[in-house]
């Protein structure tokens, strides 16, 4: 009962440092804690084999988005 | 039981929210609602629609993707 | 036999070794796998971190490694025992190949992740102690600070070097 209370802590600080930190590309490490910390309660919530099809899902869509927006940042920043 | 995740998800909402609202640069808005997404999903989970869950997860990175193409084509 | 507490601990440094020895083993540290990886890393330097320590921190940004490997068979276990464990692992080799990565660090950590997970739960532990702890562990490594982690990376990467000789 702990595990879930824990994960939900560490999604809400990491939410925090991610609002605080100022440079962009330092912001997706913290917010890469909390696509972890959401996937840990997805599972932690309704155990069933059906559940980790759906955090699969949403961890492989949550890196695809947070790659998308490190590869277009980093060709953005060298074109000009 | 499930009040206290709750409401930790409902908060990383508001913290998305206001972040996306406050934030001037295109991409720190992106990494706001991203927040605000991964807010949304234990509220779907706790009433039991996986599908939906699924659905979302693939639906929400792809609509980012196509922000960040329009994002691009305005930078450069 | 140990309270919840003290058992999320020790499954934290469990997880934390078994993803940590994986990625350096992987050489993820060498270099960045996309673009991305490489800006995250930049900048990290730039913060006054180390560039071997933020490509790793980067590569685990932007693709599924041993890290989202061993959180997934983790979850794999506990929603459906072994098999859930493989599935997992197979979920995560889909994931990175999504993400233009060739894979081999993100299947290798989960399928010894599985078995650790599963070894351990025979043994007393609970799978959602496992879940916890791995959060716990990416929560140290990428959560609170990333000069340091950077640097402990890059430490842990010679010495990787050292024994088992130059890329």
């Amino acid at each position: 009962m702990i595990a879930i209370y824990l994960c939900a802590a560490i999604a809400v600080y990491a939410a925090l440092r991610v609002v605080t930190e100022r440079n962009t590309m330092r912001k997706l490490p913290f917010f890469n804690v909390i696509s972890f910390a959401v996937t840990a309660i997805i599972v932690l919530l309704l155990p069933g084999p059906i559940t980790i099809l759906a955090a699969a899902a949403y961890f492989v869509g949550s890196t695809l988005e947070s790659n998308a927006i490190a590869s277009t940042w980093a060709g953005g920043m060298k074109k000009p | 039981m499930n009040d206290i995740v709750m409401a930790a998800s409902l908060i990383l909402i508001l913290i998305g929210m206001t972040a996306a609202i406050l934030n001037r640069d295109p991409f720190d808005k992106l990494i706001s609602l991203s927040i605000l997404i991964a807010g949304v999903f234990p509220f779907i989970i706790d009433r039991g629609f996986l599908d939906v869950a699924i659905a979302t997860a693939l639906i929400a990175p792809l609509s980012t993707i196509f922000t960040l193409m329009v994002c691009r084509r305005v930078k450069t | 036999m140990l309270d919840e507490p003290a058992r999320i601990l020790v499954a934290a440094a469990l997880c934390w070794i078994n993803f940590v020895a994986i990625d350096v083993f992987f050489r993820l540290p060498e270099s960045g796998g996309v673009c991305g990886a490489t800006a995250i890393a930049e900048e990290v330097e730039k913060g006054g971190g180390n560039l071997h320590g933020g490509f790793m921190l980067g590569n685990i940004v932007s693709s599924p490694d041993a890290s989202a490997g061993t959180l997934l068979a983790a979850c794999g276990v506990y929603c459906a025992g072994l098999p859930g464990g493989l599935f997992a692992a197979l979920l995560v080799y889909i994931g990175n190949r999504i993400c233009y990565d060739p894979g081999y660090a993100g299947t290798t950590g989960a399928i010894t992740a599985t078995f650790l997970v599963f070894g351990m739960t025979q043994l007393g532990f609970a799978a959602t102690d496992f879940i916890a702890g791995m959060v716990i562990a990416i929560f140290t490594l990428q959560g609170i600070s990333h000069v340091h982690s950077s640097r402990l990376i890059a430490r842990l990467w010679e010495i990787r070097n050292r024994l088992l000789g130059e890329p």
